[in-house]
């Protein structure tokens, strides 16, 4: 078991955060190439700025749509990614994990915020989950990753909890760890290569389906040619 | 995936792999990332890198001259990309210099401060003219894309002559300076390779290499992308080499015949199998394969021939960079597999850069179409999501940079993460002292220690009750523990608590909050101090007060106590009778003979006069 928690803690730490981290940028700049790319070759280059930027903004601080849909739903997303997101960015015993690794650290939650957000995520993951589930229209649209994400984010956190604050034997600490390492770096690696990617993606969003659209010129011949239909009606 | 796409795939990956790599030499040093030692400073990244990659892109200078002097027209769509692997030859080096460096930022010292009489003064100026040469005789290919540039390209085009005229003459100086710097190492390098005339072989061996060089990038990259492989040129260049190896053989012989060591070459030896394993590789049969009209214009005798050349060359680089000094220093350094990467990663990257001109610009007659770049081509699909691959350049780009990703976390992983964080100081664990009376101080078992008169001490100290004047910490359930229970590295301080074995259910098996208090971040503040549970820990009267659990090497903590203590006594005392002054680093670091030192370690060591024994004075047979 040590041995294990010593190797999930070292190498494959390592490896999964630097898939992560280098994964998230990759796609970032794929992205970005892909966006200029589309720009240069489109035919009509005249973008809508204002209104792509309001939007986006809109999409990453969705204050306005709170009350227009789904009041309940969109709380909850909202304080479930809230959590998600800070606990463990600002946790201290990350943060203090971080300064003994590679000599610097940054402002941390206090133990008692850190633990009211780990349960508010807790609790939401779960009403997430049960709300693709329960609702029809939710699970008509759903694939299995979307099932998945909400359990897998919330294991961490469940055994995370059981880490800080309960009076446990060594034992059962080290077991919890294990768990809560090893789920962490499973959503490291599947991070970049699935939906969760928006977490880098999601300020392109309306950008990229702005530039999408923007065929460049004579392109319906080019389709035509690859389908083998030229001179055909397509 | 199409030839190309594996290929720049794979370069991909090793480029990813080497940054990692890189990455951690530039933040941890060079002890934490390479196997290199104080008798072996010059390894694999001198061997292969500077001084094999100088030699590889002796093609540039090799084709300018018989293209343009010796007006061979015919050897004119060589002439590009044997001037593009030069540069880039030498921009690896450039890169490889400064990761083996110790204080790379320092590199534009030699600009300034002027050192006429070091061989590395004359190396470092080489390739730095060499490398502006060869920029500003390759920047016409690029500038040539767009007409924007065409006023700078006319005006470099004008002195094309004069470059192409000084890079020969650089590499000239250069070629042979590099060897010009083992002369200064007579006594380390193996008499088969030490010859003052060592600067006339690295050129004529150069020039060899550079052709055969120039046939094997044409090769290789004229698989890569389907070409047509220029084998009748291939075979024009060949024949020219069978006479430049043939001269290289003679003087090599020759020189070794006037200096009387051929018979070194039969000793059966170690270095006389890499002689003669270099001279067949790198001469003797490629010179069968190119003599031979049958073999000579044929495209896999061409390969072998060409690529046996190349790998020869390499070697023979490497065995004067260092292999063949092993016997010397009798030191047997290995690279580490972090040096290799960045070897690897840095020649990658510029084969990148190779490919990537060639497509990009007009370096061969025609100009290679990328397969599955065809705008037509049908789109794909992943199989495992259903998502669009897009057009085929994005494939490619996906790919690559997947690879390279990838590779680079590897890199991180497989790291020695505890060699990293030592800086490269080695993990030397330490042992208790031994004797009665009389202790003998050796920690790391060496046979250079301390003979220490403990019961001395202690009868001059006041009797029991002084031992707390040292033993300032106990073991649990322990009295007057010993030094080496908490300083137990030999030169890097260990944490004496260990939190870890605490926590551990196979250690102390005690839980968070028997220590930490409840709502309170767990860090040493919050935590019971180790005397509530460790009554009898710090000794009553201990003169050493304890900072932290953060015990000092063993050698420090060592130096300072005995050091420390001696010199409070010198300045108590009026003289010194018949006693040495203990506080003096020279009393005890004192050059000691042979007779001083058990056999095996001095077999093991090899040469005991250059180490130095701590003796204060007194031996163990004395028991004083």
């Amino acid at each position: 078991m040590e041995a294990l928690l010593d190797f999930a803690q070292g190498p494959l730490f390592r490896l999964t955060f630097a898939i992560m981290i280098l994964g998230l940028l990759r796609i970032l700049i794929l992205d970005i190439v892909g966006m200029v790319e589309a720009y240069r070759k489109a035919g009509d280059k005249s973008i809508p700025w204002g209104l792509t930027i309001s939007r986006t903004l809109e999409w990453l601080f969705p204050v306005k749509r709170i009350l227009n849909h789904r009041p309940i739903y969109s709380i909850i997303s909202i304080l479930f990614h809230i959590g998600l997101i800070i606990t463990p960015i600002f946790l201290f015993a990350h943060v203090r994990l971080w300064e003994q690794g590679v000599g610097f650290g940054w402002w941390t939650l206090s133990p008692q915020v850190a633990d009211t957000l780990t349960i508010t995520t807790i609790v939401f993951g779960l009403l997430l989950f049960l709300g693709r589930v329960g609702v029809s229209r939710a699970r008509a649209l759903s694939r299995p990753q979307d099932y998945l994400w909400p359990v897998l984010l919330i294991i961490p956190f469940i055994s995370g909890y059981l880490c800080a604050n309960m009076g446990v034997s060594p034992a059962v600490y080290q077991a919890s760890m294990l768990v809560h390492v090893l789920s962490g770096e499973l959503i490291f690696v599947a991070l970049p290569f699935t939906k969760i990617a928006h977490c880098v993606l999601m300020p392109f969003s309306q950008l990229v389906s702005v530039l999408a659209w923007k065929f460049p010129a004579r392109v319906d011949e080019d389709v035509a040619t690859t389908l083998d239909k030229k001179g055909a009606p397509v | 995936m199409n030839r190309v796409h594996v290929v720049k795939t794979i370069l991909w990956a090793l480029v990813g792999l080497g940054l990692a790599v890189a990455i951690s030499r530039f933040a941890f040093g060079l002890g934490a990332t390479t196997n290199l030692t104080d008798a072996t400073p010059w390894g694999l990244w001198i061997g292969f890198d500077v001084m094999a990659g100088v030699a590889l892109a002796a093609g540039g200078f090799v084709i300018t001259a018989v293209f343009y002097m010796m007006r061979r027209k015919e050897f004119h769509p060589m002439v590009r990309p044997a001037v593009l692997t030069a540069f880039l030859g030498y921009v690896a080096v450039v890169f490889s210099l400064l990761v083996d460096l110790g204080l790379p930022w320092n590199i534009w010292h030699m600009m300034i401060y002027w050192n006429p009489h070091s061989p590395l003064f004359e190396v470092g100026w080489c390739v730095m003219l060499y490398t502006t040469v060869l920029l500003l005789e390759f920047s016409p290919v690029p500038l040539e894309s767009t007409s924007r540039y065409a006023k700078i390209r006319t005006f470099l085009m004008k002195f094309r002559f004069p470059l192409v005229l000084l890079g020969i003459m650089l590499s000239t100086l250069h070629q042979s300076s590099l060897g010009s710097l083992f002369l200064i190492m007579p006594f380390k390098l193996h008499p088969l390779w030490y010859t003052k005339i060592l600067p006339i072989l690295f050129f004529i061996s150069a020039v060899g290499l550079g052709l055969m060089m120039v046939s094997f990038e044409s090769l290789v990259s004229g698989w890569i992308y389907r070409k047509k492989p220029e084998t009748h040129l291939v075979a024009k260049l060949g024949k020219a080499a069978v006479w430049v190896l043939g001269v290289f053989l003679i003087v090599r012989f020759v020189d070794l015949g006037i200096a009387g060591k051929l018979g070194l070459i039969f000793a059966g030896s170690w270095e006389s199998f890499l002689f003669v394993a270099e001279i067949l590789i790198m001469a003797v049969i490629p010179m069968i394969i190119f003599a031979n009209p049958a073999t000579r214009n044929r495209v896999g005798w061409q390969w072998a021939g060409s690529f046996m050349v190349v790998f020869g060359a390499v070697f023979n680089r490497i065995n004067v960079g260092g292999l063949t000094m092993v016997s010397t220093t009798g030191d047997a350094y290995f690279p580490s597999w972090m040096e290799f990467a960045i070897s690897f990663g840095v020649v990658s990257f510029m084969i990148l850069i190779f490919l990537f001109a060639i497509e990009k610009f007009h370096i061969w007659e025609e100009q290679p179409r990328e397969l599955e770049a065809d705008p037509h081509a049908k789109p794909r699909f992943s199989r495992a999501g259903e998502v669009w691959l897009g057009a085929p350049a994005v494939a490619g780009r996906t790919k690559y940079s997947f690879a390279f990703v990838l590779a680079l976390a590897i890199g991180f992983a497989i790291m020695p993460g505890k060699k990293l964080h030592s800086g490269g100081i080695e993990n030397v664990p330490v042992e208790a002292a031994r004797g009665g009376d009389t202790l003998y101080v050796d920690g790391n078992r060496d046979g250079y220690g301390v003979a220490f008169k403990h019961e001395f001490h202690i009868d001059t100290l006041g009797g029991d009750q002084s031992c707390v004047r040292c033993h300032h910490m106990n073991m649990p359930m322990d009295f007057a523990s010993g030094c080496f229970n908490c300083h137990s590295q030999m030169y890097q301080a260990v944490d004496a608590f260990k939190h870890d074995w605490h926590a551990s259910p196979s250690g102390g098996n005690v839980a968070c909050n028997e220590c930490h208090a409840e709502g309170e971040n767990r860090t040493a503040a919050s935590a019971k101090s180790c005397e509530s549970c460790h009554t009898d820990l710090i000794p009553a009267g201990a003169t050493i007060e304890i900072e932290s659990y953060m015990a000092p090497a063993y050698t420090d903590a060592m130096h300072d106590m005995c050091i420390g203590c001696h010199r409070e006594v010198n300045q108590q005392r009026a003289e010194l009778p018949e006693q040495k002054d203990l506080a003096l680093c020279g009393t005890c670091h004192t050059t000691a003979g042979p007779e001083y030192l058990r056999a095996d370690v001095r077999e093991r060591l090899k040469r005991p006069e250059f180490n130095r024994v701590v003796m204060p004075g007194l031996s163990l047979e004395d028991g004083k």
